[in-house]
């Protein structure tokens, strides 16, 4: 069976990181790369745009390690031609054109790293590890639950939405054919019947594992911060220690 | 009443319905990056979201459901770098949501409909730092270009703030009529609610 990007693959995984380490890192991301902290004019610039180049290069490394080298250099090419493109082209262009292709650019740089940082998440962190780390930050059975269920259902959620576009399309339901207007409908309720079944045969699975019940959970995950686990800890770290400094006006 | 503890069938139900829920709005949100398409969000999102939070207060019997998918809404814009203001207000949306559809005992559809517009109000969340401090804004936001900052900052006025609060609301409400009918077309006759 061919295995698609978001689902894990426990045999061949590669380095391993702790998923409280992963969630560190999606934060940082969307703190420096999506969020653009702390860009200001001049010192601090350069600064903080250095950091995000630096975690920008990250999930290439990341995917490197974990073996999924085709995923790892589409991105590196697409990430890098991108960057190419905003800084050699738009100085030669103007008006509607620069408009394009600036925004085209500049968005794709900023979000493609926080999208494959967040593919990459998902892709390695079994269901079971990420509700051994919650639990290891006490985070409240209420939270972890659902997000643990939304974790393990995103997957789902593309696939199933994938095969139904198909199906419309066939059918000429969708932009090219006839019957626009009922795109949404069409595309949204097979989606939601299906999802309501996935979810009941979901929670019943779930329900012979012993959730939800009153005894404490154990789990045969083993969970830990490695050497590599630090390093990137520390990276993020310094990182928001650089925020806190230039927010309080010493850098 | 009797006060029921959520058990795990409540929670995995907070879970999917989330899941479909933001992938929806992601999926939207990124027509934001049209500058015209940056308020319209604000009436896009929760139209189409109405649909699968009608499924989903279906689903609600108890007490906490729906702020906790408010709040799990807030946690993934925070990862998804929107900022921390959609929690805030997430949280306080999710309450006054929960509180209006306990009021018709977790039952009535004229109450659920109106749970969706109140529910909606945290979309509305992401966009305050647009209002409380847009040169800041913009400072982080440098390489959309020039011209798609001077778009959005002509579109987007002082008194949108409110406007958008309310059609926030609206269209919640309106996303949540649609998701009523499509319901009883859909869902009901085949027995799945």
């Amino acid at each position: 069976m061919e295995c698609s990007i978001l689902q894990t693959n426990i045999e061949k995984r590669g380095l391993v990181f702790d998923p409280r380490t992963k969630l560190l890192l999606l934060l940082t991301m969307a703190t420096f790369v999506l969020g653009g902290a702390g860009q200001k004019i001049g010192l601090g610039r350069l600064v903080f745009s250095s950091i995000s180049s630096c975690l920008c290069v990250l999930p290439f490394v990341l995917l490197l390690a974990s073996k999924k080298k085709k995923v790892a250099f589409t991105y590196a090419v697409l990430y890098l031609v991108m960057l190419c493109v905003f800084i050699f082209v738009t100085p030669i262009t103007k008006g509607l054109l620069n408009f394009l292709i600036l925004g085209t650019a500049g968005i794709i740089t900023r979000f493609l790293p926080s999208i494959v940082l967040g593919a990459y998440v998902v892709s390695s962190t079994t269901v079971s590890e990420f509700t051994a780390a919650m639990l290891r930050m006490h985070v409240s059975e209420k939270l972890i639950i659902p997000l643990s269920v939304m974790f393990r259902f995103f997957p789902t959620v593309g696939d199933e939405f994938q095969s139904i576009n198909l199906a419309m399309r066939m059918r000429g339901i969708g932009f090219g054919g006839k019957n626009v207007g009922k795109m949404l409908e069409y595309r949204l309720i097979p989606l939601l019947s299906c999802s309501v079944k996935i979810g009941e045969e979901l929670s019943a699975a779930a329900l012979t594992r012993g959730l939800g019940g009153n005894v404490k959970r154990t789990n045969v995950c083993e969970i830990g911060f490695q050497i590599q686990d630090i390093l990137l800890i520390l990276l993020c770290g310094a990182a928001f220690f650089l925020l806190i400094l230039s927010t309080f006006g010493m850098l | 009443m009797k006060k029921e503890k959520l058990n795990g069938k409540d929670l995995m139900n907070v879970g999917i319905y989330s899941a479909i829920y933001f992938v929806i709005v992601f999926v939207i949100a990124m027509l934001g990056y049209i500058p015209i398409f940056m308020p319209l969000i604000c009436v896009i999102a929760p139209i189409i979201c109405g649909i699968p939070f009608m499924l989903f207060l279906t689903k609600v019997k108890k007490f906490g459901m729906i702020l906790i998918m408010s709040l799990i809404m807030g946690l993934m814009m925070l990862l998804t770098g929107m900022g921390y203001y959609s929690i805030i207000v997430g949280a306080i949306s999710g309450l006054a949501a929960e509180a209006v559809y306990k009021s018709g005992g977790y039952k009535s559809v004229v109450k659920a409909v109106l749970t969706s517009g109140v529910f909606s109000i945290w979309m509305w969340g992401n966009f305050i730092p647009l209002f409380t401090n847009i040169d800041q804004y913009f400072s982080t936001r440098q390489d959309y270009g020039q011209e798609y900052i001077d778009t959005l900052t002509s579109i987007m006025p002082l008194w949108m703030c409110p406007v958008l609060f309310i059609a926030a609301i609206v269209c919640g409400i309106i996303g949540g009529l649609i998701g009523k009918n499509l319901m009883k077309k859909h869902f009901v006759k085949a027995g799945i609610v």
